[in-house]
């Protein structure tokens, strides 16, 4: 699903985010990025949708050459790809449900698909009494909710979460990790960058530890350290 | 296809209200800067209109004031009759000019309703034996200074300073014009720019979640349209109105009697409101897509 073949990525002034990155991603699979701040895990993840591209390297993303794409592919690969964010980047003029749809909606999806998709994704993370609340309304664990509601309204085979619960108590981040558990097991991808020392712990699921831009560590059950 | 309509719709009017001092700021200037480039294509077409009335070769006209007596009135004549100059002349008395004016402004009863024969000036219509412009010159000038005489107009002096009037009018308000065109655009440029700035997050979001290019760019470009669009339809009506009062003004003129051929047709005012809309258009499409080329990076 998602494969790095030497990957280098060197920001302005020789920061280097990534060196030589090498790593294969199965479909179905869990992933944690672990690493101290500045050790290349963001990087790691925008290179996967093309927020960035890669100075060095291959990176292949569904099938597809991420680095060789043309622009106006990008968008299509996106589709592709659900995001979450640590800040949860709703729009906070409009509601839950508005916040999803929107999702689907600037992607020409038929108004009829949006009206069945959205309470049915909203259901999926817990929400559907609480869809026409505005963002500011919600509690820290409610709008990451809504951010994943909005990520996997189109069905993406890939989820990039960057640090999902790094806003969140221990407490609520359990329980967002229990829906994006969920939804790994019905097939989904998820690459998750983390700091959280605990919920690695506790899944023991595929660990990459970066360090400086390298990956020093690539265990199948691991542990933060 | 009908939802994503509807999109485009939604979102840019929602855009443009949002951002309305600006909005009506970049609607107003376009406004006024192609009532200009319109007033000016009057002007013109006005002025192409008086001359081509007085193509009769270079016949020139003797205007008697309307109270000049008989006696004076007879002395012209008399030298009319015997100059050998003078190959032929045709007199239009006061009820002759009146008919002759209520045809020319047909379509404005309430200016021919204004008039009554009684201040018309009579007038000789005057053909030289030779048409040379200088020689004209030489007898008109010796005819405006009979007594009597309101005003000798000639041809070519007309003509003239028809063509000058206009000219420098119309290319005035020309150059004025293209300089308010040109900070139209600019206007636009940036109230799209402001609106863009004010959707940042949903730009972010929509480029995250795979909106293409075009779709996030297109309720923008409508946008700056609709400036350029809704500010040259706001000229439209600033148009009839130079038509009405300033062509007019000309058409009553004493100053330079040959103003007064100075009309132009409802169709010409209707054809350059047509090319009004049209630059309008064109304008806030190109500031538009300036904006976005330059802002979205995308």
């Amino acid at each position: 699903m998602i494969r790095l073949e030497s990957v280098s990525k060197v920001f302005k002034g020789d920061v280097v985010a990534l060196k030589n990155a090498t790593a294969e991603i199965q479909r179905g699979e869990f992933v944690f990025l672990v690493g101290p701040s500045g050790s290349g895990k963001s990087t790691f993840i925008r290179l996967l949708n093309r927020e960035e591209v890669a100075d060095e390297g291959r990176i292949m993303v569904a099938g597809k050459d991420v680095g060789e794409m043309g622009a106006w592919k990008v968008p299509y690969l996106r589709r592709q790809i659900g995001y979450i964010f640590q800040d949860y980047k709703l729009l906070p003029k409009k509601t839950v449900y508005e916040n999803v749809a929107f999702a689907l909606e600037v992607i020409g999806r038929p108004r009829q698909v949006i009206r069945t998709q959205v309470p049915a994704i909203l259901e999926l993370v817990g929400l559907s009494r609480k869809s026409e609340r505005l963002p500011d309304e919600l509690s820290g664990g409610e709008q990451q909710r809504v951010s994943i509601a909005r990520a996997f309204v189109n069905r993406p085979l890939i989820l990039l979460a960057d640090e999902p619960t790094g806003n969140l108590d221990p407490a609520t981040s359990v329980g967002i990790m229990r829906l994006l558990d969920r939804i790994n097991r019905s097939g989904t991808t998820v690459v998750m960058a983390t700091h959280d020392r605990g919920i690695v712990d506790t899944m023991r699921r595929r660990v990459i530890a970066l360090d400086r831009g390298v990956i020093r560590r690539d265990e199948s059950q691991g542990v933060y350290e | 296809m009908l939802s994503r309509l509807w999109y485009y719709v939604r979102e840019t009017f929602v855009s443009l209200w949002r951002n309305l001092s600006l909005t009506l700021a970049a609607i107003l200037t376009v406004a006024i800067s192609l009532s200009l480039v319109g007033a000016s294509l009057l002007i013109r077409e006005g002025a192409d209109r008086a001359t081509a009335q007085f193509q009769e070769g270079v016949e020139f006209i003797v205007f008697m004031r309307a109270d000049a007596s008989p006696e004076q009135d007879g002395a012209i004549r008399n030298v009319l009759d015997n100059s050998p100059a003078i190959s032929g002349y045709t007199y239009v008395d006061k009820n002759a000019a009146y008919l002759e004016f209520q045809q020319l402004f047909a379509d404005k009863p309430e200016l021919v309703e204004s008039v009554t024969s009684e201040v018309m000036p009579p007038s000789y219509r005057i053909v030289p034996a030779d048409p040379d412009a200088g020689n004209v010159g030489e007898i008109a000038r010796q005819f405006g200074e009979q007594p009597g005489v309101k005003e000798v107009a000639t041809a070519t002096d007309a003509i003239r300073q028809i063509e000058d009037f206009s000219n420098r009018v119309s290319q005035a308000l020309l150059v004025a014009a293209v300089v308010l065109v040109g900070v139209s655009a600019l206007l636009i440029l940036n109230t799209v720019f402001t609106a863009i700035g004010a959707r940042r997050q949903e730009i972010e979001v929509m480029k995250l979640v795979g909106a293409t290019n075009w779709f996030i760019r297109i309720p923008f470009m409508l946008e700056g349209t609709i400036h350029g669009l809704v500010g040259a339809a706001l000229a439209v009506p600033a148009l009839f109105v130079v038509d009405d009062q300033v062509l007019a003004y000309f058409q009553k003129s004493d100053a330079v009697p040959l103003f007064r051929g100075f009309a132009v047709p409802e169709g010409f005012v209707w054809d350059t409101s047509i090319w009004l809309l049209l630059i309008g258009g064109v304008v806030g499409m190109i500031g538009s897509a300036v904006a976005v080329t330059r802002y979205l990076d995308i």
